[in-house]
């Protein structure tokens, strides 16, 4: 991670299952992502992601399949799943409510 | 998930392939994106690399994410637990044998257990099978043959029905999908080929075999027609009875053999594991319930037959619930059915509570007498062979912290180098539970040796006891299922320990290094544990030794030296009633011609052990308290009998060859039954009525131990049997030798033979050998406790030498400088043995009161001891100390010969 911004533990999870809900896409394809959609605020670390997507495929939230990626070069896509499409829902909820429970004490405070 | 877990460990050269090709795809990605922003290309590489990290490391958590690590590691663990192994041959076979005798002895009496009270029937859906038991409130007025329970006034119970209820409740029953029976012939004279032997017979019903699943494995078991009035009268034998008799030859099958003097053909055998329904019991040859006429007349009397009888009840019936019938359900139906044969035929029905009701219970481990008999002992046995399995522990253990002593600096090196503790305990207690196994599997086969020792042991030729110990399933998980628990127990405080270290002063040290007292004083406290632990078993070795003592030197009130015991039966080969006694008579004649015999007489039961009659006496003249009814122990016994026992006759005279059935009715009695019942008067040629006869005594013997060595003697009645030859069965010959008994045999044999050569004589052993069988119980817990005892005190002196030598070898710098300044040889030397005796000391201490405590849970397989028994205690003690001494005695010995100067120079 961008060191100054530590993401909390569980959110790489998420960040991952959200960019895959969009497209299947291989991990570079997901690090370029999110750094794109957070606006350069979040870097994720190779040696942090590899393992994520490992575990989650372990757990069954997403699937991997080897297919061509630009100029024919075999890459390694991820796919969410039906079950990884649930816990995206279960996740996003959590993230929402715990977000706002600490803008809320961090904004009153 | 496991499955997945074990996919990718397979799969694992392959998944490995594609993590590579993975992360290398995003290295050269990333590459591109370097380059594209405008840097060199070897530039570009070093920065992707560096934005990377390591690459292993990522691979590693890679793997780890897929859950493939942990079988991973676990294989590295073995690998190198293995290698460890090797590395140290003397402490690998130190631990593997210790554990080996401490699971191969619990394995052991486990698969008697197992035999014995655990496992199940070797027929088809055992679980199915059910017992037919009746229960009324007052015992009907029938004969009943079979057990029984429960205590008047109480309801009673029995196992047996008569022939012809069984028949109709098999025929009219809609309950049972099946029902059989049978009935123990016990000794049958089973004739092959003109010779004569005996064999252990059983009546079974045409579908026993087919209701309990039983297949032939050679010829055919019983059809229905085999037991239509008429059938050609045929037999199935057991595969031991085939193996023993016949050598296994096929052709055996379709033999023509005599049972009990009839014939019979041989039509098939039984598999080897099938022994019926009574575990520990192994029937030779079953014939079909049919021939009971044929084969043991002698049972329905006059009438011969038990056939058609309904006063006699003697069929143990077993069954099958047909599907969807609960016990409750069947049992209700059956009792109907009961209640009817018992109305059948009576002109005034029997009061209501004689009228007997069924109750099933489950049967599919079969029969329970033998686990009534054996079931404490094994529990207790258990009990024991546990405690040495700890001692075991508690030394490897101690080998453990020894060795994690010399391995400091292993340790320590692992652990600056990252490895985090948690990983170091794994891998410690993957080698004690690698030495556990190994343990283990040597512990399993010592233990099919051991079971198959502990058979003979709990076999007395009186019940030969045949058990299937071979390993099983539930054998098995007990010895892995141990060897596990085995190896945590003892691998997880000494793992505990040695990671528990400073790294940096291990490693600057230079060979040992850094204090390590409280690992001492663990190793301290497992001595003092197995010090106390075996005190426990020593003691309980030594009551049991000092009880069969006890047990032993009772006195009997006869020669229990050289003198020879076996069983006749005329009956079985057709000699009846005066023909019996007639046979006895020239048996006894033709033994006492024979050289070396002092003399020979028989008895309806042998003495001590083998079976007793007791009955109601009616003295005239004997003034009853309210309520006494008068009994007597009876023994029917041959001319000379007084002679031949070594009783001596204390009044009168005893009985000769005169009392026969035309002579006045005599008896002898013991002194027992004169005081009690003639007090204060010579009761010779006074007179009782027994059995409805009018009985004159002509003698009174001294005191002689009947049927039970720990009951008081016995009121006792010794009758002539040659006045009650009506229905004369088996009779046990006494010879009194001038020597060693068991040389006599032959002659014996040959004597009899020379009266009948069909004779089959049986169960042939001394009076001495008798007697043990009578007490097979206590020989079996003082020789088996002993051995263990032995084991346990061998295990805790190896623990203490240990301690006390690694003690020593630690200290040397020490003992050298005490030395330097002055002290003696000799002070070393006490000082270490201070330290032995303090750690015997505490030991003690702790054993004794535990000790004390677990005496009162043997208390009913002790004879004649307190539960405090001094002599008992103190030999335990002396023992314990004398080993303790020597072990601690050879290091004190090696610490004063230490050399000061060789010891300083060292430091």
């Amino acid at each position: 991670m961008n060191p100054k911004a530590d993401l909390l533990q569980g959110t790489l999870d998420l960040l991952i299952l959200k960019t895959l809900a969009l497209e299947p896409m291989h991990g570079w394809g997901i690090s370029q992502r999110i750094q794109q959609m957070s606006q350069d605020v979040l870097q994720v670390q190779q040696g942090s992601l590899y393992p994520a997507l490992h575990r989650l495929e372990q757990r069954g939230w997403i699937d991997a399949e080897w297919g061509d990626s630009d100029n024919n070069r075999k890459a390694k896509f991820y796919r969410l799943t039906r079950a990884g499409r649930k816990q995206l829902d279960v996740e996003t909820s959590n993230w929402v409510r715990l977000s706002a429970a600490v803008r809320q004490i961090v904004e009153t405070a | 998930m496991i499955w997945r877990k074990l996919r990718s460990l397979f799969r694992k050269d392959r998944a490995d392939r594609e993590l590579d090709a993975e992360l290398r795809f995003h290295l050269e990605k990333q590459i591109e994106t370097n380059i594209a922003a405008g840097m060199p290309p070897a530039e570009a590489r070093t920065a992707a690399l560096r934005i990377f990290g390591g690459v292993e490391h990522v691979k590693e958590e890679c793997r780890e994410a897929r859950g493939v690590a942990l079988v991973e590691t676990l294989m590295q663990d073995v690998r190198y637990g293995l290698r460890m192994m090797r590395r140290s041959p003397g402490f690998t076979a130190v631990a593997v044998v210790s554990l080996a005798l401490g699971i191969g002895a619990n394995t052991a009496i486990f698969s008697l257990i197992n035999a014995v009270m655990l496992k199940m029937l070797p027929v088809k859906n055992p679980e199915q099978l059910v017992v037919m038991n009746w229960t009324a409130r007052q015992w009907p007025d029938i004969g009943h043959d079979g057990s029984t329970w429960g205590k008047p006034p109480g309801p009673v119970s029995g196992s047996s029905l008569s022939y012809p209820a069984f028949q109709q409740l098999r025929t009219q029953n809609r309950v049972l999908s099946d029902l059989f029976g049978f009935a123990d012939l016990e000794q049958t004279n089973v004739n092959v080929g003109g010779h004569a032997e005996i064999a252990n017979g059983q009546l079974v019903s045409d579908n026993y075999f087919s209701g309990l699943g039983v297949q032939a494995i050679a010829g055919r078991t019983f059809t229905e027609t085999d037991d239509l009035p008429g059938a050609e009268p045929v037999a199935v034998i057991s595969f031991r009875y085939w193996d023993r008799r016949f050598g296994m030859d096929p052709a055996a099958v379709g033999k023509a053999i005599a049972v009990n003097g009839m014939p019979f053909v041989i039509a098939g055998v039984t598999p080897r594991e099938f022994f019926g329904l009574s575990p520990g019991d192994y029937p030779d040859i079953w014939v079909p319930i049919s021939m009971q006429p044929r084969v043991a007349p002698q049972w329905g009397g006059k009438e011969k037959s038990l056939l058609l009888n309904p006063g006699e009840w003697w069929v143990e019936p077993w069954c099958r619930l047909k599907p969807g019938v609960s016990r409750q359900q069947a049992s209700a139906a059956l009792s109907v059915i009961l209640r009817q044969t018992m109305m059948a035929g009576l002109s005034s029905p029997p009061p209501p509570e004689k009228i007997a009701w069924v109750e099933l219970r489950l049967g599919g481990k079969g029969l329970d007498s033998l686990r009534s008999d054996f079931s404490q002992p094994l529990l207790i046995l258990m009990w024991v062979v546990g405690l040495v399995l700890l001692i075991a522990c508690a030394n490897v253990a101690n080998l453990q912290l020894a060795r994690s002593t010399a391995r400091r600096k292993e340790t320590a090196v692992r652990m600056a180098l990252g490895a985090g503790r948690l990983r170091l305990i794994r891998q410690l207690l993957t080698e004690s539970i690698l030495l556990a196994t190994l343990g283990g599997a040597l512990g399993l086969a010592l233990a099919f040796r051991g079971g198959e020792l502990l058979l003979l042991l709990v076999s007395s030729s009186e019940r030969p006891v045949a058990l299937d110990v071979r390993p099983d399933a539930h054998i098995l998980v007990f010895c892995t299922a141990l060897s596990l628990v085995t190896g945590i127990l003892f691998g997880l405080a000494p793992a505990v320990r040695a990671t528990r270290l400073d790294v940096s002063p291990v490693l600057k040290a230079g060979t040992g290094g850094g204090s390590d007292r409280p690992r001492w004083l663990l190793g301290k406290a497992l001595v003092a544990a197995q010090v106390g632990m075996s005190l426990l078993l020593l003691i309980g070795a030594s009551m049991f030794v000092r009880s069969l003592q006890k047990l032993n030197s009772i006195d009997v009130g006869f020669n229990r030296e050289n003198l020879l015991l076996f069983g006749v039966d005329g009956s079985l080969s057709g000699y009846k009633d005066e023909r019996a006694g007639n046979l006895y008579q020239r048996i006894q004649e033709g033994i006492q011609a024979l050289p070396g015999i002092r003399s020979v007489s028989l008895s309806r039961h042998g003495l001590i052990g083998d079976g007793s009659s007791q009955s109601g006496i009616d003295i005239p003249g004997y003034e009853k308290r309210p309520g006494e009814v008068l009994l007597a122990w009876s023994n029917s016994v041959g001319p000379g009998f007084f002679e031949t026992m070594g009783i001596p006759i204390v009044l009168g005279r005893g009985l000769t060859i005169r009392d026969n059935e035309t002579a006045p009715k005599v008896a002898v009695i013991n002194e027992v039954l004169a005081r009690r019942y003639f007090p204060n008067q010579s009761p010779i040629g006074k007179r009782f009525i027994w059995h409805e006869k009018d009985v004159e005594v002509v003698g009174v013997a001294a005191n002689a131990k009947y049927y039970d060595l720990r009951q008081e003697n016995p009121p006792t009645i010794y009758e002539p049997y040659l006045q009650y030859v009506e229905g004369l069965g088996r009779m046990v010959f006494a010879v009194r030798t001038a020597s060693d008994p068991s040389l006599a045999i032959r002659d014996v044999r040959a004597a009899i033979a020379a009266v009948d050569r069909n004779l089959p004589l049986y169960n042939v052993r001394t009076e001495v050998q008798q007697i043990d069988s009578a007490l097979i119980q206590e020989h079996l817990f003082a020789e088996l406790t002993s051995c263990f005892g032995a084991l346990a005190l061998l295990l805790a002196s190896i623990g203490l030498y240990g301690v006390m030598s690694y003690t020593v070898a630690r200290r040397t710098g020490e003992i050298g400088i005490r030395m330097a300044l002055g002290a003696a040889k000799g002070d070393i030397a006490r000082m270490v043995l201070r330290e032995v005796l303090a750690l015997v000391a505490i030991g003690l201490g702790v054993g004794l009161p535990a000790a004390l405590m677990c005496t009162r849970l043997i208390r009913n397989q002790l004879y004649g001891l307190s539960l405090s028994d001094p002599v008992s205690i103190a030999a335990a003690i002396g023992a314990l100390a004398a080993v303790a001494g020597l072990a601690g005695y050879l290091p004190a010995r090696r610490a004063s010969r230490i050399d000061p100067m060789a010891a300083l120079r060292q430091e």
